[in-house]
């Protein structure tokens, strides 16, 4: 059972308790989890987890200890006060301490459904079964993955904060792979409420690229013109994230640094149509109320019509610069200026390209300019005069991705949609368009299907 | 085999009793901290086998031709550094138990951080139904392959339980380090930190097995920056030296200072070091590079449940099929692939795995062909085998155990060939220490693997340092590309503590030996902005 908020509540006020140091902030977490995995269209394994885990960090002066535990007894909880307070004799001081934040005006945010939390297995095998007869029906192999988790997180501080909240979590990704092993198709979908996650769809989608990626022909690698179904820009685009940081800007290492010590800041990054912001608000995907170092979340621009607007100033780094600490990012949603292109109009417009549905094992490898590697995977297609030729093999990539946003790269932008990166296995979750690039660089081929 | 079986007979002796008798009681020195949590876990003292009695007790009434239960606590601490300053000092722990049922040939497993009689049988319970919603639905049965019962208990080899010695020591060993790496003119930043951890893990089969398990392993680990403002570049060095299946002793005896000052040095030195020109080399890959090409090459792809298709909606599937189990010319001769549970200070070095199988060495590959998988109870006999290698592991009490991978080591020449001896027989090559970026397509045919450091080799000589290399291949080409490899002095072993695998993923530690070894002809990109376009 999830913890109610009296009950998260009489948790986080019975470690302050505890707590004989200057400075605390206290933490209580708890979790339902089920999943089910079938491969091979059978039932593989599936479980359920509930978990609780209570955290303190906390400051003697300014030195700092931290220590956590998932045994909720009077004893159990003391003890891991005791041992951060331990800890936090032993240590030297900590540098970046600030006094931990008193009461907020923390909005909450609507992303939890009961449904979701506690899922019905029967209900579950059911719509699982029906995923695995559509597999069989059209004689193709399915592998998936279904999970729905219940989370509530509540934080204190010994300065009077407190915040609670609820999140619900369901996602179902399917690969089908045809009997032969010569074509293989994916398709994931997330969200916080189990009626809007759409499971048919999600088998007739990898089911129908599984039958359409068949006999695919080899073609050399090279740079072509691209154009990115929304889970192959989720798979691209779940690496940005940790890239906005103010602090390695102003270090000197991060792409956003610039020769001379300085952040582009106020600069283009990419095409001017395009805007990366944060919503806790947002309908379709409720981000946390909470951000950064317990600030109330905030609607924020990142990138706003192509220019860097701010970074991710941490609560100490503000301090140091001068700035205000940054309420998020808690979500992530990238959408265009223009009226969005469908990936038909995508393909339609295309004089030669290639259309790709999913990328697969991503890895920086030159941060400087956001450089990754990766391989396309489950699905390939020439594209020639507007129309979807033929599959083609896999290949390799080596692209930085500030590259491919550039202004001059970007043709078109599709409408954001609630997808998940592959890497993730469903739980994150961005609202991200479709995207026709001018060019992408593929520079070997793989066999793999 | 170097760990220590020692088999203590009642396995429900106390936690405390559990700890003396393998030879880890606290010394007086131990930080009172743990000791404190030691007393509160011992106030909730669970008798683990009258909770294993309730637990399959229940599953056999509610019909579960299989069950097991497995009571566990997880013990991490972590440090973190950067330049001067210590950033984070934690302790974080974890006890719970999960039960896994066998229902008309279908799983179902449930689990709780509350560990009572009551919370057991209701767990089980939930296990059951599970496995009824699924069962429905079932396609095809599973069936386990047979194993020895077994009460026993098993505790990893290390000298220094590093949960036993003073936070002060950790930190100055780390400050220490950074001190080390910031002394070298031109390095700017470093981050460093000490992970440790502690599974204490209870096993009990509906076939009579109890086992009860103490591991520790340890993880040093740092990263130099240097930075050219002026240019508005920079470059990093990671540690070489990996985690190990080790304890404190790990800190104490690597010599971890003078690679903090050589880390210093390199990063400068690769902010000035020559661009790589794409092309073919000759490759003299160090083994603190070759562990991780070994672990997504051969690793992954000798893992019998990819090939079956278990995993192709997230980790793949492999180019090995059981059809080409000791046909498939994997690579050359020289090559030797050995899977080990009992390797020295290996990181998936266990007693027994979590089906309650022993710990065992096979190979992989024998001079150059793919012979054998890796197996668990449910996998052996889908290839004709009559029992489990004993690969089936869950990272949490609350995960569910399915197959991954042991430590997967190349075996080294019988030969003294030394690293010189490698690079004497090169022309033009590269020579590459340390792990960097690493990419593999879904059936583990093409490959991409970065570094730490490269350097040039020219008419058989370890020349320049080059910068931005990574090399492309494709598995069996790679290996088969292979004509030279290390003597047992060359052979190290490193690895891994989050080797990610399954739905939901889950994290395996795993360790990779190998000597150094030579590669003809390999592709090499320039992984650096706007350029290694082919």
């Amino acid at each position: 059972m999830l913890l109610s908020e009296q009950e998260a509540k009489a948790i986080c006020q019975k470690l302050l308790d505890y707590v004989k140091a200057d400075d605390a902030t206290v933490s209580v977490e708890s979790e339902n989890y089920q999943h089910v995995r079938f491969a091979a269209n059978n039932f593989t394994t599936s479980g359920r987890r509930e978990n609780v885990e209570a955290s303190v960090t906390l400051w003697l002066k300014d030195k700092k200890g931290a220590a956590q535990t998932n045994e909720m007894d009077d004893a159990s909880l003391e003890a891991a006060v005791r041992q951060a307070e331990q800890l936090a004799r032993l240590s030297p001081v900590d540098r970046e301490y600030l006094p931990t934040l008193g009461p907020q005006p923390y909005k909450p945010t609507q992303g939890y459904i009961e449904s979701t939390a506690n899922i019905s297995a029967t209900e579950r095998a059911k719509a699982i079964d029906a995923v695995i007869a559509a597999c069989e029906k059209e004689n193709v192999t399915g592998a998936g993955f279904h999970q729905a988790r219940g989370v509530v997180a509540a934080h204190a501080s010994k300065n009077g904060n407190f915040s609670y909240g609820r999140a619900s979590l369901v996602s179902l990704s399917l690969t089908a792979r045809t009997q032969q092993g010569d074509g293989s198709g994916y398709f994931l979908r997330n969200h916080f409420d189990v009626a809007k996650l759409d499971t048919g769809r999600i088998a007739r989608e990898a089911i129908g690229k599984a039958l359409r990626s068949r006999e695919a022909r080899t073609l050399d690698a090279g740079t072509y013109t691209v154009v990115l179904e929304p889970q192959a820009v989720a798979d691209l685009l779940g690496f940005i994230g940790f890239v906005f940081d103010a602090r390695l800007a102003d270090e000197g290492r991060s792409p956003f640094s610039t020769p001379g010590g300085k952040t582009k800041i106020g600069e283009k990054i990419v095409d001017e149509r395009l805007s990366v912001y944060s919503d806790p608000w947002h309908p379709e995907l409720p981000g946390s109320q909470v951000a950064q170092g317990g600030i109330p979340a905030q609607k924020l621009y990142l990138v706003r019509n192509g220019v860097l607007e701010t970074l991710v100033y941490s609560r100490f780094w503000a301090k140091q610069k001068q700035e205000e600490p940054t309420p998020g990012p808690v979500n992530i949603v990238v959408e265009g200026s223009q009226p969005p292109a469908s990936v038909e109009e995508m393909v339609r417009s295309t004089e030669r390209g290639l259309l790709v549905s999913h990328f697969w094992y991503l890895r920086p490898v030159d941060i400087r300019t956001m450089a990754i590697t990766g391989l396309t995977r489950d699905g390939v297609w020439y594209v020639e005069k507007g129309k979807i030729q033929y599959p083609v093999r896999n290949f390799r990539f080596n692209q930085s991705l500030l590259e491919m946003l550039a202004g001059g790269n970007v043709e078109l932008i599709g409408a954001p949609e609630r997808v998940s990166a592959s890497e993730s296995q469903g739980s994150a979750s961005a609202l991200l368009p479709a995207l026709k690039v001018k060019q992408f660089h593929f520079t070997s081929q793989s066999e793999a299907v | 085999m170097s760990s220590s079986l020692n088999c203590i007979g009642d396995v429900k002796a106390s936690r405390r009793e559990f700890l003396k008798v393998s030879g880890l009681a606290l010394g007086a020195a131990a930080v009172p901290a743990w000791l404190l949590e030691l007393e509160a876990a011992e106030a909730e003292a669970v008798d683990k086998g009258k909770l294993a009695d309730a637990a399959l007790s229940a599953a056999r009434t509610l019909r579960a031709s299989y069950a097991d239960i497995r009571i566990n606590r997880y013990r991490n601490e972590n440090i973190f550094t950067r330049e001067k300053q210590v950033q984070q000092v934690s302790r974080t722990q974890s006890f719970g138990c999960g039960v896994r049922v066998l229902l008309k040939g279908t799983w179902g497993f449930a689990s709780s951080h509350k560990v009572t009689a009551e919370e057991v049988r209701r767990i089980t319970l939930q296990a059951i139904e599970i496995a009824q919603a699924n069962a429905a639905y079932q396609r095809k049965p599973f069936t386990l392959a047979p194993v020895t019962k077994v009460a026993t208990s098993w505790r990893s080899n290390f000298e220094k339980d590093p949960f036993d010695i003073p936070l002060e020591d950790k930190i100055g060993f780390l400050l220490k380090l950074n001190e080390a790496a910031l002394k070298v003119k031109g390095v700017n930043f470093i981050n460093s930190s000490l992970a440790f951890v502690n599974e204490q893990k209870f096993f009990a089969s509906s076939e009579g097995s109890r086992i009860e398990q103490y591991i520790i392993r340890s993880f040093p680990n740092f990263n130099v920056t240097a930075v050219d403002s002026v240019k508005g570049d920079f470059q990093s060095r990671r540690s070489l030296g990996g985690p190990q299946g080790m304890g404190y002793e790990y800190a104490e005896k690597y010599p971890w200072l003078a690679e903090a000052e050589q880390a210093g040095n390199e990063a400068v030195e690769k902010l000035k070091a020559k661009p790589v020109e794409p092309g073919k080399y000759d490759l003299v890959l160090h083994p603190t590079h070759l562990w991780l090409t070994i672990h997504e090459s051969t690793g992954h792809s000798t893992e019998l449940d990819r090939a079956l298709g278990w995993e192709a909606d997230y980790a793949g599937t492999s180019f090995l099929t059981p059809d080409k189990t000791g046909k498939f010319q994997f690579g050359s001769k020289i090559i030797n692939m050995v899977a080990d549970r009992t390797q020295k200070a290996g990181l998936a070095t266990v007693g027994y795995d979590d089906d309650g199988v022993p710990a065992q060495r096979w190979h992989l590959v024998r001079e150059g062909v793919f012979v054998d998988w890796q197996t668990t109870r449910e996998l052996a006999s889908l290839v004709g085998q009559k029992t489990s290698y004993g690969c089936c592991h869950a990272d949490s009490w609350g995960s569910v155990p399915f197959p991954r991978m042991p430590n997967v080591s190349l075996e080294p020449s019988k030969e003294k060939i030394t690293v010189d001896a490698l690079l004497a027989g090169v022309k033009n090559g590269i020579l590459i220490y340390g792990d960097g970026s690493y990419s593999i397509d879904q059936q583990r045919y093409n490959f991409q693997f970065g570094g730490q450091t490269f350097w040039e080799i020219k008419n058989g000589k370890k020349g320049a340092m080059l910068r931005d290399v990574a090399y492309q291949s494709r598995t069996p080409d790679f290996w088969g590309a292979c004509d030279a490899i290390g003597g047992e002095a060359t052979y190290e072993l490193n690895g891994s503590f989050f080797d990610g695998k399954g739905e939901p993923g889950q994290s395996n530690a795993v360790s990779h030996g190998c000597p150094a070894a030579r590669f003809r002809q390999i592709t090499v990109l320039n992984t650096a902005p706007a350029a290694g376009r082919s």
